[in-house]
């Protein structure tokens, strides 16, 4: 069958660097074509080409074997090809039914909006979805993400769209609400709809692709049927060489219980959390997206305070009810969005760096600009930030290097405990090594690592222990002896049966 | 978060669907049910507050407040604020009366003004929208340099002698003096143009989430520039109402009236921080809001206390409104 | 030299580079304009707005703004007569009472946006409608005057040949460019500013620092309030109307940039008398005062409009 979307040798650049090199990749009505790869490989700017938002600087786009080029994501939707984003882009304030329908409603005499006709339009969208329990009239703003995410699906359908492009869906659903999304993927695909779906959870690649194509630092790497590959073949192409070699850890000398979590609990986020850090050791967290492991993060450096149970820092309890009082008892958060959290962009590396301890470096709040720029230079070598010096903007900056002043900035408050959220998301490979080489050289020092990565390679690779999150709770826990991409990955990814829910 | 995605949760039953309505207006039945409540209330202390006079001062009296609301309502629902709206007014005000008295024709100097307003605030949108000028920079730079110009130029002078047939605010038609049609009907039309137009829907669009309504195709710029415009058309139309109240125009700005503005549509259910509001709502809430200010009199409390009272009911209703957002969220 | 401190220099050395070319225009126009009496008495006029302005440098570097100031400034005026006349309280009470008060104003403004996170635009809108409310409710339109003598000290006297105020402009302008420039508390205006987030997951204390600011721009909107009782000697309740317009065209004139994070006290004082020798410029060659608002407008608009353009090639 001849494809109805086919993309030949894209490329795309930002600002000089190669975000897609040479990409292919096609789908067919009636067909699950899975797109994946880790993080920063290119997906999101390969769905943004194909989507119309994104022109690309070389390449070809066919629809139905006609070449085309989008200027607007307009014309990509007038071409029967429809985008549902991660970040859900839908009107809080208005209807369900206007959503589905915004910029192509129906009209009666005098062009007027015909709201009768919407709302049972919007209501027939919704029934095909198996939505029957979603009132068109309700404000989008009160619906829950599931629902949301039924309406964007719904808006791309009303417009008859041929290829449904849908990103990492289902990864902020609960396991009920993915299944439906399933079903509702299936029956999409049975009534001819070309479906593009990225996706991190093997299990839903494996129910639903009828192809997989597998992006890695921007490059093809390769498209496979399903029934011809495994599991571990996917992930040895996702990560492109042995896990190993790529990450330097070193055996450090495991001291005294740092910190330790007793049964803590922030609303129903983070739920019964308990375990102990040891100086010199990383414990590695992993688990999808909404786990909660950004939330007990979160809990434990203040932001969100813990709604009960008990922190204890050396044996001593403690509270902590917000960032300046962890901060204060020589806890660190490298967060996980750095241009939003991390970073104060629009300023130097030498205020960014100093930042978190203005107070270590002023007298009398007076703050002594030549420690600082003492300070600013020492970091900026230790930790191997390429800049011009410590007077250039952060923004100026490449995401190794943002990333690297960071991690300088919260190292520099001489913490006991540091907490990495995501540290090597979004930057290339060569920096990834160095922030994994930086990470076991801190915890060689005596620092107790927290270390939270949606990236399987990197969490094996780099952790002594692994404690695996699901649904807010610990569901599993691995010694870097058992901790297989196997054992890890399952326990992930495991249905999640909670005696409440059932 | 759960609940209302359950399967087991039923269909909304039909007969839910009047208090959903309810619930849908919340704030234009708040606002009914407040302004019968004060004049229930107000006329039992002093009955003649329901006197002809009185009546007709509050609702022709004020109408022209309501007709800018209007405006002031599109300009907020999409994201936007204007402070200068009543200086726009008063100058507007003073164009048409200096049309009237030196023998122009009356329907220019009805028009003039609403096209002096469309075009001077095309250029206020223009600022905001392309040159990316938070508004609330651009109307207070405007509102300086609209009352100073005004003052200026015609430092404070009262026109008078206007030809009797100029005074439209003093017409009627079945007993009902023009001003309350003008507010009536405009408001009517204006509130189904926001719901059954294409344009009407983007404002809200535009006001609820920018970057959706971009990736939606929605020209951001040049709708921002029309919603100004056309509230500038609408500050046009009060002025004539405001112009021919009385017999004699003075050429000022009238104090407080864009706090007074702004207040009608905020609370009247405008968010301020854009995207959702209706213009029934903000046309109760300068009816309200009059019906406040006449009662103080009748109440014997010194009208100095109004603005107070204005204060107040923004800090409510916007404190309420952020509650709202963060229960939904 | 880095790339910012070029940027912010820049725009600073245009502005003494504009203020020199206003002020020799002025001097050619009218020898009235470079006599000393002529300067003092404009830096006299200029206190109040500047008093204000040097707080609203900080507002503004948040990423806030304070409408409330001119009402704030009016309400104080009434407080201190209330307070003096028909309380009977001794004036030095009475003033500090009255400042206490503008305080407490300040304080709100912050909670209000601080606790309820309503836009600081919106929660000074409002409370510039409800104390200036305040203002005339409790005055009824009466004024109070009969101050005693001493009391005019502060808004009509001198000292060593200065007038009063410019002296106490001049220690906070130096209290709040230390503060701004080279203290922790400044760092954390700046980050809170050009990254919110970014700044509360450093361990500032965004919430705190925004509620100072908000409390110490009340607090001089009363000082600036009791200076203005004793230049005029009497209290009324429309004090202030409009003051919000001069101050955040001073700022914004300094180069402050109003999506907060950057900006300047050096250039908040060079705004604010380049503001007021056009002013007084145009006074002289004839303008009436509601002319001078005319071009404050407009130099606000225009001031802003090159601002963005300057930025947006800087961000490039």
């Amino acid at each position: 069958m001849q494809p109805i979307l086919a993309l030949e040798g894209v490329s795309k650049s930002f600002a000089g660097v190669k975000a897609l090199k040479d990409v292919s990749f096609d789908v067919r009505p009636g067909e699950v074509h899975a797109l994946m790869g880790e993080n920063g490989a290119g997906k999101s700017t390969l769905i943004k080409v194909i989507a119309g938002v994104h022109a690309p600087d070389s390449g070809e786009i066919r629809v139905n074997g006609e070449l085309v080029r989008f200027a607007t994501p307009r014309e990509a939707r007038a071409a029967g090809i429809a985008t549902v984003y991660q970040e859900l882009l839908l009107f809080p304030e208005l209807s369900v039914a206007e959503n589905i329908y915004l910029g192509h409603a129906p009209r009666m005499t005098m062009n007027a909006l015909d709201w009768t006709k919407m709302r049972d339009g919007a209501r027939r969208l919704l029934d095909d979805l198996d939505s029957h329990d979603l009132d068109v009239d309700a404000r989008v703003g009160s619906l829950s993400v599931a629902n949301r995410q039924r309406v964007e699906i719904a808006k791309a359908l009303s417009q008859d769209a041929r290829v449904l492009i849908m990103d990492e869906p289902t990864a902020a659903l609960s396991d009920t609400d993915a299944r439906r999304l399933m079903d509702v993927v299936r029956r999409l695909r049975d009534r001819g709809v070309a479906i593009v779906y990225v996706s991190h959870r093997m299990p839903e690649i494996f129910a639903l692709a009828t192809r997989v194509t597998v992006l890695r630092d921007g490059a093809y790497v390769g498209t496979r049927d399903i029934g011809d590959i495994t599991e571990a073949d996917l992930v040895s192409m996702m990560v492109g060489r042995p896990v190993d070699q790529l990450f330097p850890k070193t055996d450090a000398e495991i001291g005294a219980p740092v910190l330790e979590l007793r049964n803590i609990a922030y609303r129903d986020e983070v739920e019964d959390i308990s375990f102990t850090i040891r100086a010199g050791e990383i414990v590695g967290i992993a688990g999808l997206i909404g786990s909660g492991r950004t939330e007990l993060a979160l809990t434990i450096f203040g932001i969100t305070p813990a709604t009960s149970g008990e922190i204890l820092l050396d044996g001593k309890p403690v509270r902590i009810t917000d960032p300046k009082q962890a901060r204060d008892l020589g806890i660190a958060y490298v967060p996980e969005d750095r241009g939003l959290q991390g970073l104060i962009k629009p300023q130097t590396i030498r205020e960014n760096l100093s930042l978190a301890l203005l107070d270590r470096i002023s007298t009398a709040t007076i703050v002594d600009r030549a420690k600082e720029s003492r300070l600013a230079r020492e970091l900026i070598q230790r930790f191997g930030i390429r800049a011009r010096g410590p007077e250039q903007l952060v923004k100026q900056l490449s995401g190794g290097n943002q990333q690297k002043v960071v991690l300088a900035k919260w190292v520099a408050t001489e913490p006991r405990v540091l907490i990495m959220d995501e540290p090597t998301r979004g930057i290339d490979v060569g920096a990834k090594a160095e922030i994994h080489a930086l990470m076991s050289r801190l915890a060689g020092q005596g620092l107790a690592v927290l270390m939270i990565s949606s990236e399987l390679p990197e969490v094996l690779g780099m952790s002594d222990r692994v404690l695996v999150m699901n649904n807010g709770r610990i569901v599993a826990e691995f010694d870097r002896a058992e901790a297989t991409p196997d054992s890890v990955g399952t326990a992930m990814m495991q249905s999640q049966t909670l005696p409440e829910v059932a | 978060m759960m609940t209302a995605s359950s399967p087991a949760v039923p269909r909304t039953a039909p007969a839910m669907r009047p208090m959903k309505r309810i619930a849908a207006y919340g704030q234009e039945f708040i606002l009914l049910g407040a302004i019968v409540a004060l004049f229930v209330v107000v006329s039992f202390v002093n009955p003649r507050f329901l006197g002809a006079n009185n009546i007709s001062n509050i609702f022709a009296g004020n109408a022209y407040i309501a007709v800018a609301a209007i405006g002031m309502s599109l300009v907020i629902i999409s994201g936007h604020i204007d402070v200068a709206v009543g200086s726009l007014i008063g100058v507007l005000a003073t164009i048409s009366g200096t049309l009237a008295v030196n023998g122009y024709p009356i329907w220019l100097a009805w028009l003039v003004p609403v096209l002096v307003g469309i075009v001077v605030n095309a250029g206020v949108g223009a600022l905001i929208a392309y040159l990316r000028i938070p508004s609330i920079v651009v109307t207070l730079g405007m509102l300086s340099i609209l009352k100073g110009g005004l003052i200026s130029v015609t430092a404070g002078a009262w026109i008078t002698n206007l030809p009797a047939d100029y005074l439209i605010a003093q017409f009627r038609l079945f007993g009902i003096p023009s001003p309350v049609w003008f507010m009536v009907i405009l408001t009517a039309l204006v509130a189904f143009w926001m719901r059954y137009s294409g344009f009407g829907r983007t404002i809200y669009a535009i006001g609820g989430n920018v970057e959706a309504a971009r990736v939606a195709g929605i020209q951001v710029e040049r709708s921002t520039v029309i919603v100004f415009a056309i509230h500038g058309a609408f500050a046009g139309i009060a002025a004539v109402l405001f112009a021919t109240q009385l017999q004699v125009i003075q050429s000022t700005v009238p104090p407080n009236l864009e706090l007074t503005v702004i207040t009608a549509s905020v609370v009247g259910g405008v968010s301020i921080l854009g995207g959702t509001g209706t213009v029934i709502g903000s046309t109760l809430a300068a009816i309200l809001f009059a019906a406040i200010a006449s009662s103080l009199i009748f109440l014997n409390v010194s009208a100095y206390w109004l603005r107070s009272v204005q204060g107040l009911l923004i800090l409510i209703t916007v404190l309420a409104d952020m509650a709202r957002r963060r229960r939904l969220r | 030299m880095t790339a910012t401190l070029r940027s912010l220099l820049r725009h600073e050395t245009i502005l003494a580079i504009l203020l020199v070319l206003v002020l020799a225009a002025l001097a050619t126009q009218s020898d009235r304009f470079f006599t000393t009496a002529n300067l003092l008495n404009q830096g006299r006029l200029m206190a109040e707005v500047g008093l204000v302005a040097l707080v609203m440098t900080f507002v503004i570097v948040t990423g806030g703004i304070d409408l409330s100031v001119g009402s704030i400034l009016g309400l104080t005026a009434i407080l201190l007569g209330v307070f003096w006349h028909n309380l009977g309280l001794p004036l030095p009470v009475a003033m500090v009472l009255a400042i206490v008060a503008a305080g407490i104003g300040g304080l709100i403004n912050g909670l209000i946006i601080t606790r309820f996170k309503v836009p600081p635009l919106i929660a000074t809108l409002a409370t510039l409608a409800l104390y200036r409310g305040l203002a005339e409710g409790i005055s009824q339109a009466r004024s109070v005057r009969g101050y005693p003598e001493w009391f005019f000290v502060l808004g009509q006297g001198e000292v060593l040949g200065v007038p009063t105020q410019l002296w106490i402009l001049g220690a906070l302008v130096v209290i709040a460019a230390v503060v701004l420039g080279l203290t922790t508390f400044g760092r954390a205006t700046y980050a809170t500013g050009a990254n919110e987030t970014g700044a509360r997951f450093s361990g500032i204390g965004v919430d705190r620092t925004k509620l100072l600011i908000y409390t110490a721009s009340g607090l001089v909107a009363g000082l600036a309030g009791v200076i203005f009782v004793s230049r005029v000697s009497t209290t009324r309740s429309d004090m202030g109307t409009g003051l919000e317009l001069d101050v955040i065209t001073a700022v914004v004139l300094g180069g402050t940039s109003i999506f907060g994070g950057r900006g300047t006290i050096i250039g908040t004082v060079l705004g604010l008398i380049l503001m007021q020798a056009l002013k007084n410029g145009l006074a002289l060659s004839g303008v009436k005062g509601d002319g001078t608002i005319v071009v404050i407008g407009l130099v606000l608009i225009l001031a802003i409009v090159a601002s963005n353009l300057f930025s947006r090639e800087g961000d490039g």
